[in-house]
């Protein structure tokens, strides 16, 4: 045993000796962009920036795969910013804007909160066309609604109508305090929402829960089905959420459309 | 009495018993004299080496040195080094940040200014400004050496606070088996292995151990004045270690190590953070005649933090600090005893970071050292050193004294006064750190930093006689340009993101005392008690003016104390009894009302006092197998509020333990 473990402990010393700037750096993965370039049946966006929302338009994304069957279905995606400015000269009424909240952060958590003020801004901007738009966790839709399945095979869905208007759907709701925007003073548990409708459903595929503190991100496997106006069906999934870099709210999605 | 203090008053009975023990009559071994059993009784016949890096008994070492023996490891059933530190230091406790990152603070020094050493080698991998503290688990350490007070002239940077050096294990039978498990609530798990052999001129040691806890829920009270935890993370802790000796001469040891550690804490279920490190080194020791001895080594260190993503199957590597040195010491001992000491160091230590700035940063350490014990006559001895050290990372160098003097003016009596400058070089995330913390603020460091400095003065007195010792220490440390991150701030061309640089600040001091009481008795019994005195004085700018410290200040006032009773009834029955318990004081924190507008100035936080109670019962059948018993946290303590600086206790917890030793 002793000999043994004399070349065990020498094969080491020599691994390391070799090692001024580490060793054994294969047993970690290198961040590379490879998430970035989706094909037909994924997508894949970086929804990390809390100012900004991200549009998709299934339709044309439906139109662009078949026309192109490699396309870069990543490039469909739309960014726009979100309007923190307040107005000059706000209509009175007017409920588009930045709700602050309290939340306790450092104590009890996020589910305990107080409404502190709210200012007027401009309109979301948004693309003359489009599905579904994505902020970090945050999911809303043109119209749509949507049902969770249950399943987590996106293969697995059926596309029989009797199975699709069998579900529950929910159209998106007005929200003023899911859509953190503004964090400058999240020390003192201050965050700035936007008010905006969002889709209760699609919005749980990604939980963020303070405490803990960083706050903790869970994921809903599940797929969900997505009823648009045209009365066409989309299923979708949440595939993962982090970037190859360890960035929170980088988005990879897998979809099926039209059912 | 409100019924708060009454239940104060009752829990801190114990500690009265425990000073009651302390005066019970002793029943002496008729054949032996008092100092001897002093000597016997309080392991003052031990060897240690970090005080004065030569091996001295403890009797007779120079600096005033803690020992904590096996014995002591094995009584407090430590799982890592402060499990072990808390039982056994007054002074000393843990606290946390925001993420629950472990900081210490030891008399009032941080983890930055004390320095960990296994078996005299630095470790590589900081959070916090801390080592990774679960590294250091107690599975085969022999003894642990705590020298206070400043020892950067034998150790360099971040041994201004002083040094804690945790000695391993060797090969004493031709061959040991031994191990133990431990069970207790939130299914935490520990067992730990340990397999040694020793041959004529080979011997080798491997050790593993497995920790696991889950991760629990705490809830504090409503409305707490300041940050509380809910969840306290629980982790899973691999650690396997080998070392080799071989000693082909009477005169010349070689020995070999190599180890690798793993820990995996999950805040979030998709992506757990996981911890290694990859540790090796190879030593020689040469008595080249009977007075002069050299060691060389080589060492190396490497400490990654990655995140696992579960969904992608990805770890993504996010730090690692990797140290290479290399190290030769040289003693010479004259025919008067004196001892001459000289030392050389070199380390080459690369950092990736990803929240750094340009990711990777590399330096190097070169310092040399010398040292002279002079055995003046047997009542006094004075040991004096100076060190060079060499940075190269912004071209730092310094130069750092130490002197220390023992004077015994009677047999049972040592008297220790030392003076030392401390010194720490700003580490590479202090200078270029560039981190968002989750949108708080940004977290940047300063390359302009300079090193700090302190002046450390320590006196110390022990009285032993028979069954008892006495020891009493003060120590006086002030610090100039202390390294730390300063007032948050808006930049005039940012003002809607906040920022925390690292900064100088301009003087930081702390001074305390400890006392400690012990007594053994041939009875079985035997008793310590030891209370600490600590005074931070609060952190200041260039300026002059308070400014909010990160961590939460000591504790002025802590106590430890520890009662047990053993018996052998027969060969195969053996019981021991132990109640160990600490007790610290109330703190207050000075810290900001709205850290987005500090003129509001600052708010005293009220951090309350506790005390904690461990009762311990230990059965061996035959030499072999022994069955623990205990109890932690036997009064059932919860902190009203889960601040940063509390027990992460929710109540009581019955352990269940089985060890084994097969030679």
């Amino acid at each position: 045993m002793l000999k043994v473990n004399g070349i065990l402990t020498g094969l080491a010393m020599a691994a390391v000796l070799t090692g001024c700037e580490g060793v054994f750096g294969g047993i970690y993965d290198e961040p590379d962009n490879r998430g970035e370039v989706t094909v037909n049946g994924t997508l894949y966006v970086d929804a990390s920036d809390w100012t900004q929302w991200h549009y998709l338009d299934l339709h044309q994304l439906a139109d662009s795969v078949a026309a192109d069957s490699t396309y870069n279905t990543s490039l469909a995606w739309r960014t726009f910013d979100i309007p923190t400015e307040p107005l000059i000269d706000p209509d009175p009424g007017d409920r588009n804007g930045i709700y602050t909240y309290w939340y306790d952060v450092f104590g009890a958590g996020i589910s305990v909160n107080e409404f502190r003020d709210f200012y007027p801004t401009a309109l979301q901007p948004e693309p003359d066309s489009w599905t579904i738009a994505v902020h970090r966790n945050n999911v809303r839709t043109n119209g749509c609604e949507a049902a969770v399945t249950g399943l987590t095979d996106i293969d697995e869905i059926p596309d029989n109508p009797e199975y699709l208007d069998g579900l529950t759907y929910r159209a998106d709701e007005w929200n003023e305090r899911d859509v953190w925007v503004i964090r400058d003073r999240m020390l003192s548990g201050l965050i700035g929402n936007q008010g905006m409708e969002v889709n209760p459903v699609l919005s749980s595929w990604l939980r963020v829960d303070i405490p803990p503190m960083p706050p903790a991100f869970t994921m809903n496997p599940e797929v969900f089905v997505l009823r648009l106006p045209d009365g066409t069906y989309a299923a979708i999934q949440l595939q993962d959420y982090v970037s190859s870099e360890g960035v929170k709210c980088c988005l990879t999605i897998k979809y099926r459309y039209p059912l | 009495m409100t019924p708060r203090h009454s239940a104060f008053a009752r829990r801190l009975a114990p500690v009265l018993l425990c000073l009651a023990g302390l005066w019970l009559e002793p029943a002496a071994r008729a054949s032996e004299t008092a100092d001897t059993a002093g000597v016997r009784n309080f392991d003052l016949d031990e060897v240690v080496v970090t005080g004065v890096r030569t091996p001295k008994l403890l009797k007779d070492v120079p600096v005033q040195t803690r020992l904590i023996t096996r014995r002591d490891i094995e009584r407090a059933d430590a799982t890592d080094i402060r499990d072990l530190l808390q039982a056994e230091m007054p002074g000393v406790e843990f606290s946390y940040a925001m993420n629950q990152q472990t900081h210490l603070n030891f008399n009032g020094q941080g983890g930055q200014s004390i320095l960990f050493l296994v078996d005299g080698e630095r470790l590589a991998g900081e959070t916090m400004d801390d080592v990774d503290f679960s590294r250091l688990d107690m599975a085969n350490v022999d003894h642990i050496e705590i020298v206070k007070g400043a020892s950067s002239a034998l150790y360099g940077s971040n041994a201004g606070g002083g040094v804690i050096n945790i000695i391993t294990r060797k090969a004493a039978k031709p061959w040991r088996v031994n191990g133990d498990a431990r069970w207790s609530k939130h299914n935490e798990q520990r067992y730990n292995l340990s397999v040694t052999a020793r041959g004529s001129k080979i011997s080798n040691v491997l050790t593993g151990s497995f920790y696991d806890i889950d991760n629990y829920n705490v809830k504090s009270a409503p409305d707490p004045v300041t940050r509380v935890i809910g969840t306290v993370y629980g982790s899973r802790v691999w650690n396997a270690r080998e070392r080799i000796t071989y000693q082909p001469l009477d005169n010349l040891k070689l020995s070999g190590r190599a180890g690798y550690y793993f820990r995996q804490l999950t805040r979030e279920a998709d992506a757990p953070e996981r911890y290694r490190d990859f540790t090796a080194g190879l030593r020689g020791e040469w008595g080249i005649t009977e007075n002069d001895r050299l060691e060389v080594a080589y060492s190396f260190d490497q400490y990654d933090k990655s995140d696992y993503y579960r969904r992608s199957k990805r770890d993504v590597r996010s730090y690692s600090n990797v140290q290479n040195g290399v190290r030769a010491l040289y003693n010479h001992t004259f025919g008067n005893e004196d001892i001459l000491t000289a030392g050389a160091d070199f380390l080459y230590n690369y950092m990736l970071n990803t929240k750094l700035d340009d990711r990777r940063r590399r330096e190097t350490w070169a310092d040399a050292f010398l040292q002279y014990d002079w055995t003046i006559d047997p009542r006094w001895e004075v040991v004096g050193a100076v060190r060079y050290d060499y940075i190269s990372d912004g071209d730092m160098s310094r130069v750092t004294p130490k002197v220390s003097a023992r004077y015994k003016p009677h047999q049972d009596v040592n008297i220790r006064l030392g003076y030392g400058m401390g010194f720490r070089a700003p580490t590479l995330k202090e200078k270029y750190y560039s981190f968002d913390m989750a949108g708080i603020w940004i977290v940047n460091g300063n390359p302009n930093l300079k090193s700090e400095t302190s002046h450390n003065v320590t006196l110390s007195a022990d009285y032993t006689h028979g069954n008892y010792n006495i020891t009493v220490s003060g120590y006086y440390n002030n610090i100039r340009n202390k390294i730390t991150t300063g007032v948050p701030y808006y930049r005039p061309d940012d003002p809607t993101e906040l920022y925390l640089d690292y900064v100088n600040l301009n003087r930081f001091t702390v001074w305390g005392g400890e006392i400690t009481l012990q007594g053994k008795w041939i009875n079985g019994l035997g008793a310590r008690v030891s209370y600490a005195y600590t005074d931070e004085h609060q952190v200041r700018d260039k300026g002059g003016n308070n400014v909010a410290n990160q961590y939460i200040p000591a504790r002025k006032h802590s106590l430890t104390c520890r009662l047990d009773w053993g018996k052998e009834f027969s060969k195969v029955y053996t019981l021991n009894v132990s109640l160990n318990g600490r007790v610290l004081s109330g703190v207050k924190n000075v810290e900001f009302r709205d850290y987005y507008d500090i003129s509001k100035g600052t708010v005293t936080v009220n951090y309350p006092a506790y005390t904690l109670w461990k009762l311990s019962v230990s059965q061996r059948f035959t030499r072999y197998v022994t069955l623990n018993l205990a109890v932690d946290n036997i009064f059932n303590y919860k902190p009203r509020y889960y601040y940063l600086n509390c027990p992460l206790t929710d109540g009581a917890a019955l352990q269940v333990g089985l060890a084994f030793d097969l030679y």
